[in-house]
């Protein structure tokens, strides 16, 4: 069996900036993981990484569900099941919501589930009223999070790499998009949180929890580090890491 | 009364302005590319003015914008040549805004053998003013437009040719706005690749009247918008819309000017254009405001996509201010398609060719949304993506 997703020794940089470090994880089909750390210590990098962003020179290896992720172009990891919610949604001006849709489901001729899928999860999330505006434009922080959690469910992804779903958004709304990642939980996808506060962690349940420090994973392990993190902080793995 | 070109009678007003015109003309040369207001064009061809027809052409009758159901006027090789339109030369006084004096701005008045009269009697359903070139003689095409006070109009003008051939065309829209009066107008350039187009506009505006304008700009060799918007009017307003998208060797030329006389006007100007191959694009935007001008608002924004590493766009919004107590403003870009967007569109799994198509519509959306005629926004999405579409398929962009 191969891991949803599965990351060995990844490295980047931008010229002389490193700021993945050597990389490992491996996330199961049906499990739901945390990657916590402070602001810049890498974490939207390595979801830009994986999802093949140009910025940065690469090394190492990752994998989708067994297949090898580094050698192909954004649209070819998405189709082949990546699926990366960003932190900052970017804005599509002139382009709706329902249009976006259908040029997904245009680009993936193999896949003949989008117009099943589309059709659910614009009723799950109650998506309606979005579908005719504009990709992102002039939607509220939490309305941005809905939009990227409901294009996560058209697209069907083997992995998902929730990038701050969590930030900017008020306790009621952290609590809505909990209810959200729970809900994907399925033994065909594998989902990563990208989080630097542990609030989301209290309304739902993960089940590894990585903490990532100046570009390495320097911890693993269960809920409780979550818990720990938010008694202490990251200073102790920042001075670990410093030395 | 003395005879038109085609042997027809005209206004001894009309008569006089020719024969003036015509006196003039043989003093004037070709304008140069030095004049602020030909910059950046190569105005190194004949303009061919003993070539006008004596009458139209024969004419292509496809209805010209799918679904449409108001008062068509076919104005062929500069002749009018539907029945009960009236010519502005069959008036007993000019009323047309004729302005400036450059070659041919003058050779209009002397060889145009008279504007489409659109005036109240043709208003009261939109109208669509059909101009057509046949073959290869310079043409003198003209509309004026007329809105009562009080009235609302809606006209869209489209302009084509019927053949491959290579010409110069002339064309003249002008109209004036009555007091309290609307109009909405929307200009279709979709001359063939071989044209050259020096088109003049001249809008004035009365009192608390309104103006939605747009103009769609898809062919000629060079396609030339020279607009004036004259906000006379205390209290008049207008909205101006512009799409253009140029290949090949194309030069689409937009001169706007939004001259603000009366008190409390207000002016927003939004143009987007693309470019491809080695095509080149001009917008010099002027909002001049007179002394007179207390509490104008008015704004204009050009921005332009540059397709192709040939392309070009040059992009120079200014402002002529004589009065404090306004509010202006003005944006302008060129730029290639946006590299975060290329990438959030492909992380949703489109392909590279779909991601920037769908940006390209994205772009053009905000304008051609703004377009009040449904028919002609339709019209202009289509083509423009299209035309986007094909350029990708032969590599070009
Ligand atoms: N495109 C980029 N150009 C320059 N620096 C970058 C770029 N992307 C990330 N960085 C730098 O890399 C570090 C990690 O950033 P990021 O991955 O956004 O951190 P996090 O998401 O953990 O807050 C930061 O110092 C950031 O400034
Ligand atoms: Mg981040």
């Amino acid at each position: 069996m191969s891991y949803a997703l599965e990351v060995r020794n990844l490295k980047a940089r931008i010229d002389d900036l490193e700021i993945l470090r050597g990389v490992d994880l491996a996330i199961p089909f049906g499990e739901v993981h945390a990657i916590m750390g402070p602001n810049g210590s890498g974490k939207s990098t390595l979801s830009h990484v994986l999802m093949g962003k140009t910025d940065y020179q690469v090394e190492g290896e990752a994998y989708i569900d067994g297949v090898d992720l580094l050698s192909m172009t954004v649209d070819e990891r998405a189709r082949a099941g990546l699926f990366e919610a960003f932190q900052y949604p970017t804005e599509v001006a002139g382009v709706s919501l329902e249009a976006l849709t259908a040029e997904m489901a245009a680009s993936n001729p193999d896949d003949d589930g989008f117009a099943e899928r589309i059709a659910a999860t614009t009723e799950r999330l109650d998506m309606e009223r979005f579908l005719d505006r504009a990709v992102n434009v002039g939607l509220s922080g939490g309305e941005k999070k809905r939009s990227e959690m409901y294009l996560l469910g058209v697209a069907n992804p083997k992995v998902a790499i929730l990038d701050e779903i969590d930030s900017g958004l008020d306790i009621d709304a952290v609590r809505e998009v909990a209810a959200m990642v729970e809900a994907l939980r399925s033994p065909q996808l594998g989902v990563v949180i990208i989080t630097h506060y542990s609030r989301i962690l209290r309304y739902m349940d993960v089940d590894t929890i990585h903490v990532m420090v100046g570009g390495k994973i320097v911890r693993s392990g269960g809920p409780e580090i979550a818990e720990e993190l938010e008694g202490a902080g990251y200073m102790e793995y920042q001075v670990a890491s410093a030395s | 009364m003395p005879q038109t070109p085609s042997g027809t009678t005209e206004a001894t007003w009309l008569a006089e302005r020719r024969t003036a015109a015509k006196e003039r003309l043989g003093t004037l040369s070709m304008p140069s590319e030095r004049e602020e207001i030909w910059r950046y064009l190569d105005l190194d061809f004949d303009p061919g003015f003993e070539s006008v027809p004596p009458g139209p052409g024969s004419s292509n009758d496809d209805h010209v914008v799918t679904g449409w159901h108001g008062t068509v006027v076919s104005i062929v090789d500069g002749y009018t040549t539907s029945q009960g339109v009236a010519s502005v030369g069959e008036l007993e006084e000019s009323v047309e805004i004729v302005r400036g004096s450059d070659l041919f701005s003058t050779a209009f008045l002397a060889y145009a053998p008279g504007s489409a009269y659109v005036g109240e009697a043709l208003l009261e359903t939109p109208v669509l003013v059909d101009i057509q070139t046949t073959g290869t003689a310079t043409t003198f095409p003209g509309v004026h437009i007329d809105v009562p006070r009080g009235g609302d109009a809606a006209v869209v003008v489209r302009m084509r040719s019927t053949t491959d051939q290579a010409a110069t065309v002339v064309p003249s829209i002008t109209a004036n706005v009555g007091d309290n009066a609307r109009l909405t107008l929307s200009i279709i350039q979709d001359w063939n690749y071989a044209t050259r187009s020096l088109g003049r506009g001249v809008i004035r505006l009365g009192r608390d009247a309104g103006l939605t304008f747009s103009e769609v700009g898809l062919g000629a060799k060079l396609g030339r918008l020279h607009l004036d918007v004259d906000f006379v009017g205390d209290g008049s307003h207008g909205k101006i819309y512009g799409a253009y998208f140029g290949e090949g060797d194309q030069v689409l030329d937009y001169r706007y000017f939004m001259n603000h006389i009366g008190t409390n006007t207000r002016a927003d100007m939004f143009l987007k254009g693309a470019v491809a191959d080695r095509a080149l694009s001009v917008f010099t935007g002027m909002i001049r405001i007179e002394e007179t001008g207390k509490r104008t608002e008015s704004f204009q924004t050009n921005r332009n996509l540059i397709l192709s590493e040939g392309a070009a766009a040059q992009s120079v919004p200014n402002l002529e201010i004589l009065n404090n107590d306004v509010k202006c403003g003005h944006g302008s870009s060129v730029g290639p398609l946006d590299q975060d967007q290329r990438y959030y569109l492909m992380s949703r799994g489109l392909t590279p060719k779909r991601a920037d198509r769908l940006q390209v519509h994205g772009f053009f959306e905000a304008v051609i949304e703004q377009i009040p005629d449904q028919h002609v926004a339709a019209w202009a999405r289509d083509k423009i993506n299209s035309k986007y579409i094909t350029a990708q398929e032969e590599g070009r962009v």
